[in-house]
């Protein structure tokens, strides 16, 4: 459909409250000059600073300071919501809140199926089904809302080469033989899965972060990570120590940007993760990922 | 200044008693301190008492049960009002959950032996569930009207009607924050916020960790921002008669031998909170 140009502007700029020019946070334009002298021209830039180093770079006093610093702060802090009207919002969307996965079993355990605007997280051993089972939610949420579908387009990022369309279209004849009997609806199907390869974990993480603009061009309602894991398993060999920060930083910047996505556009998002084994060690780590997802787990 | 002078070195000049010396040093100090508060634009209120006054309003303020006998009695009775609260644990362990049940909690009715009051939710994970709030929120109502029925005492029922999931849900304050600049961005505005609605009785910050743990290289810039939110936190809470609840993640530390589980964010980090709760796993209980 059309996205006004109004909308998608603010869509944009809601991820980047940190990058917010300091010119337009109400400051004095004489300030935000001398400021951007030092290279402070946002908002991170600005309150990441001591108040000392704030008190240097705009000579002013400590009180003059602490009102500049609440004025840059009002600008790039959140809105503030009660409980009461966050129940109201979702109240409006209530049906469809749960994307049904259509095994009955699993969805009465989750109330409904997963969680639209939140990220789920699939894990298990090598050849229990995930990716498999990645693929047929990938079909359902191109299907009909009246037939516990979506009816949307579906992103799906593969790290393993694993997905094939051969494989998508038996899914799909064998789940819904009466819909997809005629080829037309098989073609459209396909055409609504979006499928991007992305072999090293930066391009991963690079992916994500652009997938603002695809959501809204697209009319994206799933998307699904095949397999978070094994990109960070190939290229971070947990026994070197420097490694492990880096690759925490690496799968917590992703996790962000996937739930700020998955709560902005209130689309679930499905992250496939291959069970780590434990083998230098004999206590258990917690996956870094655990930290970052929402509270869904399917083991 | 004349006022800053000590008051024995006075007396050996003017070879007068030390309490002479006080006094003038005191109306020196007054004449003084009545131009200076013309100047000034607001005085942080002084923060001195005496180990007994504090002990009294320490008692006064109040705790925050967690419906969970066992926490409240290493508490001491609950989530105590004017310190932070540091909750640290694996994935999954129920930090988010105790910090549910705490921001309902506050909200029990006096006659309850609640607080009867509002709660600031500090979301950086996302993982505030509007329906396990109400869960938690319902079995609160519950908990309270069987109270008011059995004791049948006026005040009571009276709190118990007025006590229900949608009230419960109006005096949640919820700030979504995405990284750490909005979190500090919010830190700057709390006091403000919180002078605002003065029956705020608990802040949470669910979690402290995230947003300090990607997209910030500089460590040493993340220990100040780190220590001056701590700082600002307990000036926060007791200005303003509040309890701080934060939730951190625990990161692996490499040891010769084994690998242990910490709490994250450092460990000069570990200083800012005044009691720090490790949720652990034991078989299958926590």
């Amino acid at each position: 459909g059309q996205i006004s140009r109004r909308r998608s502007r603010e869509i944009f700029t809601l991820q980047n409250m940190a990058n917010k020019k300091l010119k337009r946070t109400g400051l004095p334009s004489e300030l935000c000059e001398r400021l951007s002298k030092y290279q402070i021209v946002n908002c991170q830039d600005f309150l990441s600073l001591s108040p000392l180093e704030l008190m240097r770079f705009t000579g002013q006093s400590i009180q003059k300071v602490s009102a500049l610093a609440k004025t840059v702060s009002r600008a790039c802090a959140p809105k503030m919501v009660t409980g009461l009207e966050m129940k109201a919002q979702r109240g409006s969307q209530h049906s469809t809140a749960f994307f049904p996965t259509s095994l009955t079993e699993l969805d009465e355990v989750l109330h409904g199926g997963l969680a639209c605007g939140t990220l789920t997280e699939v894990t298990g051993p090598s050849g229990c089904g995930k990716t498999q089972f990645c693929m047929m939610l990938s079909v359902l949420a191109t299907l009909p809302v009246s037939m516990g579908g979506l009816d949307g387009a579906v992103i799906y990022i593969d790290t393993e080469s694993a997905f094939t369309a051969e494989r998508l279209i038996e899914i799909a004849r064998c789940r819904f033989p009466n819909y997809f009997c005629a080829d037309q609806k098989l073609i459209t199907m396909t055409n609504r899965i979006h499928l991007y390869r992305e072999l090293t974990c930066l391009d991963v993480l690079k992916r994500v972060e652009s997938l603002e603009e695809d959501i809204i061009l697209k009319g994206v309602k799933l998307i699904v990570v095949d397999s978070v894991a094994s990109v960070v398993r190939k290229e971070f060999d947990p026994r070197l120590q420097g490694n492990l920060s880096e690759r925490s930083n690496l799968l917590s910047s992703e996790a962000a940007t996937l739930k700020f996505l998955a709560e902005e556009f209130f689309i679930p998002l499905n992250a496939e993760l291959p069970f780590l084994k434990d083998e230098a060690h004999s206590s258990v780590k917690p996956d870094d990922w655990d930290n970052f997802r929402n509270p869904h787990r399917m083991p | 200044m004349v006022y800053t002078c000590i008051p024995l070195l006075h007396c050996l000049e003017l070879g007068i008693s030390k309490e002479e010396a006080l006094e003038v040093l005191q109306i020196v100090r007054r004449e003084a301190s009545g131009e200076e508060s013309q100047r000034s634009v607001g005085l942080p209120s002084v923060r001195k008492y005496t180990a007994l006054e504090l002990l009294e309003q320490e008692h006064a303020q109040g705790s925050i049960i967690t419906f969970c006998s066992a926490l409240d009695e290493i508490l001491g009775g609950g989530v105590p009002i004017g310190k932070i609260v540091e909750i640290c644990g694996a994935p999954g362990v129920g930090k988010t959950q105790l910090s549910i049940q705490l921001v309902v909690d506050t909200q029990i009715p006096e006659c309850f032996g609640g607080l009867d009051g509002e709660s600031v939710y500090i979301d950086t994970e996302g993982s505030f569930i509007v329906d396990r709030v109400m869960d938690v929120a319902h079995a609160a109502v519950q908990h309270c009207h069987l109270i008011a029925e059995a004791g049948q005492d006026e005040v009571q029922l009276e709190a118990a009607q007025a006590f229900s999931v949608s009230s419960i849900l109006s005096r949640i304050y919820y700030f979504r924050c995405h990284d750490y600049v909005e979190l500090l961005a919010q830190s700057h505005l709390l006091a403000d916020f919180l002078a605002e609605h003065p029956k705020v009785r608990i802040v949470v910050i669910d979690s402290i960790a995230f947003p300090f743990r990607h997209n910030l290289e500089d460590l040493s810039l993340r220990t100040r921002l780190l220590n001056g939110l701590a700082q600002q936190l307990i000036g926060m809470a007791n200005d303003h008669g509040v309890a701080v609840v934060l939730t951190n993640q625990m990161t692996t530390r490499f040891g010769p031998v084994q690998s242990t589980l910490v709490p994250a964010l450092g460990e000069s980090w570990g200083h800012a909170a005044t009691i720090r709760l490790i949720l652990r796993w034991e078989g299958k209980l926590r």
